[in-house]
């Protein structure tokens, strides 16, 4: 693999995850540098959700360690991470679809004329900032009072990017953000994160199942299987058939086609 | 990449609304519709038969006495309706509701009549084994912000004990407080028959009666804290004595409006002995005409067009009457209690009995003294469960809360906290009830409340609540608790029509509420 001048945003070293007798990872060792996509891809199953969950405090891992900007961090809680910079948008995009987009924007963080829970809140400010936000990685909403819920799929994905950067994400792990998509919103997805990879200073885990998205948009590549790495590398190292074999679970087509037939 | 802007985008897709279109899409739309067809309805059904009126305050449903009682009711189911909506739009039910009422009622009554005492049980051998209570504290006198207060304690610990448990164990809530529902009115009815062997109650009884009217009592000059009807029954001397401190402008005003009052009444027992001597005459004509017998009927026609009586002579404005009038204008020593049990408005309502006139009963006396204090506190409350609901960071907790809770949790609202909040929220709400009603009529039974979860639960869906959760308003609940509380009136007045057909009536009315909610919730998930 080419080593990067850069000091990587993040680095994973030999995370293991258990739960219980099943080890969903088994030491993964990963780094993610600033203005590049990440691809994680592998099988269903292989720890991708895992791995994400364990980056962004939803678990503690059992062993292993997390360095974010070279510092080693111990998350508890989702918000641990969170304030440590890492976004995730999950797969259901952590959106509530009865509420507008401006609510959505900033659920859990709204703009507040006073402290505490009771403070009224700046209603006109965090509409602008919304729609600011939206509008610098692609969409413009018409209306930052429509309900979430009556937008198409790229724009929720979009609102949940916008959102994360804005509130200080310096690593984003989208986690599928193209697989429940039509093929003119998956574009609109991958021109979002497009442009937040132009922005140069964040770093992008993107998880996928699509090889031609991975290799459309991503500079760096890992492969897991059964919880282990089986290969990584950047763009230019990685030949297409090596992605192909990779995606496969390490497997070569003419392995696959044997144990087909029977 | 960056492809040049194209000439359309997304967003044009998304149509705007004009202000017209987008009222009329508003949830509250169907309800508000609803609320004003009984409102029409009431109007129009309680106006006297044979008289024909546009004005729908002509009717006794609207009269000021008609209002007052209506609003009540409006209002109390408000209070209650206000905790349930908003606990159900986080995604959550309460039907502990009901018993909670019966439960926090008792508990300030049984203060307010006994006081409030700490007792330790413990086991005794002498005479037999059993269990006796040894007095830790006992305060006679507790005030009627300390009976709240102390209840206050109970029941918001059940609340937040209820709400410990749904987000702790995952339950569904409907089973925890379905459990409250029993807990709370057992408690009620067990705890109220073992008070209640003391000499002054019947044994067993699960009510408590005879608390002192505290709302009335007032600090009167010279007599102390004194009960209003009690100052009012002192001897003719003692009244004379009292009011010599008084201003002569004040007892002039008073003795003004007396002298007013006692006109009407004089001019409405004419009017009504009038209508009394003319009646028989005006038969005698029916019945000369019928026999064609022309001498009488003429006579008649005379004696009927000469009818006349004596108008009756209204009563004379004593002194010992301006005293009285005096004693009731004086305000209560026990602001608490008038707070939740008096009325509020007297001003605007002797406004409309002296200067203009609507505010009379059919015997010339001033209809209604105002309206119940419960109406100012519903609308307290109401404003603000409305603020916090749609303006603050709180109430975007709520929606998300019941709109998506992992999307909540990811985002970092203390889920748990919100709910639990509005568990005691709720139970805060049904106290408040309990209050209003405990100061305003001075008893409390373990029975009261009964049922009141379902019908706070049905105004909140009346009013747009949809019940999975993060979605309604504070208007929508208001406008909820007024069809509630109209329907009732309503069907009472519509002429040959069983008054329960208004249960029928909200039965159809929660279900088409229900599916147009759902239609709603649909439309905006994107699913139709
Ligand atoms: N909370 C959990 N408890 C037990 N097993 C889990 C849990 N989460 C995931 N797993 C298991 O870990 C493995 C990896 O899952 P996941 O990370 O979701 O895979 P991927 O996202 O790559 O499809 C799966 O076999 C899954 O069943
Ligand atoms: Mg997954």
């Amino acid at each position: 693999m080419a080593q990067s001048p850069k000091q990587p945003l993040i680095e994973t070293t030999d995370l293991v995850k258990k739960f219980g007798a099943f080890t969903a990872l088994n030491g993964v060792s990963l780094k993610v540098y600033p203005g590049e996509v990440h691809a994680l891809l592998g099988d269903n199953g292989a720890g991708k959700s895992t791995l994400i969950k364990l980056l962004s405090g939803v678990f503690a891992p059992t062993s292993g360690t997390i360095n974010v900007e070279g510092k080693t961090v111990s998350f508890v809680s989702p918000r641990n991470a969170t304030d440590a910079g890492i976004g995730t948008v999950y797969q259901d995009l952590a959106l509530n679809p009865l509420a507008s987009v401006t609510r959505n924007f900033f659920l859990g963080r709204e703009l507040t004329h006073f402290g505490g829970p009771f403070g009224l809140m700046k209603m006109n400010e965090m509409h602008r900032i919304a729609a600011e936000e939206m509008a610098k990685i692609g969409i413009n909403i018409a209306d930052p009072e429509q309900a979430v819920g009556t937008m198409s799929g790229g724009q929720r994905q979009t609102l949940a990017i916008a959102r994360a950067i804005y509130f200080g994400a310096k690593v984003l792990i989208l986690d599928e953000p193209t697989s429940a998509l039509g093929q003119r919103q998956q574009m609109e997805v991958l021109k979002t994160i497009r442009r937040v990879q132009k922005l140069g200073n964040i770093a992008i885990i993107l998880i996928t199942h699509n090889e031609i998205h991975a290799r459309l948009i991503a500079d760096r590549f890992t492969f897991l299987s059964l919880g282990e790495v089986i290969g990584s590398g950047t763009s230019d190292d990685l030949k297409g058939d090596d992605i192909k074999r990779l995606m496969a679970g390490g497997a070569e087509i003419g392995d696959l086609a044997k144990e087909l037939a029977v | 990449m960056n492809a040049p802007v194209a000439s359309r985008q997304e967003s044009d897709r998304h149509e705007r609304k004009s202000w017209l279109k987008s009222l009329f899409a508003r949830p509250e739309i169907g309800p508000v519709g609803v609320m004003l067809l009984l409102f029409g309805m009431l109007g129009y059904f309680s106006i006297p038969a044979g008289e024909f009126s546009l004005n729908p305050f002509a009717g006794e449903g609207f009269n000021a006495l008609g209002i007052r009682n209506n609003l009540r009711v409006i209002s109390q189911l408000t209070i209650i309706a206000l905790g349930a909506g908003l606990l159900i739009i986080a995604g959550e039910f309460d039907l502990s509701i009901g018993s909670m009422i019966g439960f926090a009622g008792a508990c300030m009554a049984m203060i307010l009549r006994w006081g409030f005492s700490i007792v330790i049980p413990y086991l005794s051998f002498e005479g037999g084994l059993h269990i006796e209570f040894f007095t830790l504290i006992h305060i006679p006198d507790v005030s009627p912000l300390g009976a709240i207060g102390i209840t206050l304690c109970f029941t918001l610990f059940f609340g937040w004990l209820q709400g410990f448990i749904v987000v702790k164990s995952g339950l569904p809530s409907f089973i925890v407080t379905l459990g409250g529902l029993f807990f709370l009115r057992g408690l009620t009815e067990v705890s109220l028959r073992s008070f209640n062997h003391r000499a002054d109650q019947v044994k067993g009884a699960t009510t408590v009666t005879e608390i002192p009217d505290l709302k009335n009592i007032i600090n009167l000059p010279g007599h102390g804290e004194i009960e209003r009807e009690a100052a009012k029954a002192l001897p003719e001397a003692d009244l004379l004595a009292l009011m010599k401190d008084v201003p002569a402008d004040v007892i002039a005003s008073i003795a003004e409006r007396l002298a007013y009052t006692y006109q009407r009444v004089a001019d409405a027992k004419t009017g009504i002995i009038a209508t009394k001597g003319v009646k028989p005459l005006e038969r005698a004509l029916e019945n000369a005409i019928e026999s064609g017998n022309e001498f009488m009927v003429t006579t008649i026609r005379d004696k009927i067009a000469n009818f006349s009586i004596e108008p009756v002579v209204p009563k004379t404005v004593t002194d010992a009457d301006v005293a009285r009038a005096y004693i009731d204008s004086i305000s209560s020593a026990r602001p608490v209690a008038d707070f939740f049990g008096g009325d509020i408005l007297q001003p605007l309502f002797d406004w409309l009995y002296f200067p203009i006139d609507w505010n009379t009963n059919n015997f010339g006396n001033q209809f209604a003294s105002g309206l119940y204090s419960c109406v100012m506190i519903s609308l307290i409350l109401c404003m603000v469960c409305y603020v916090m609901l749609s303006k603050t960071q709180a109430g975007n907790w709520i929606y998300s809360t019941g709109g998506n809770i992992t999307a909540a949790k990811a985002n970092g609202v203390p889920t748990n906290k919100v709910k639990v909040c509005l568990f005691i929220f709720s139970a805060f709400c049904a106290t408040v009830f309990a209050a209003c009603q405990v100061f305003e009529v001075n008893t409390a039974d373990a029975a009261k409340g009964n049922l009141k979860e379902l019908e706070a639960i049905a105004a909140a869906v009346i009013g747009g609540i949809v019940m999975t959760g993060g979605f309604g308003t504070v208007v929508g609940i208001v406008v909820g608790a007024f069809i509630f509380g109209l329907a009732k009136e309503a069907f009472f007045y519509i002429p040959g029509i069983d008054g329960s057909f208004y249960r029928v009536f909200l039965g159809l009315v929660i279900i088409a509420s229900a599916l147009l909610n759902e239609n709603i919730r649909k439309r905006i998930m994107g699913a139709i």
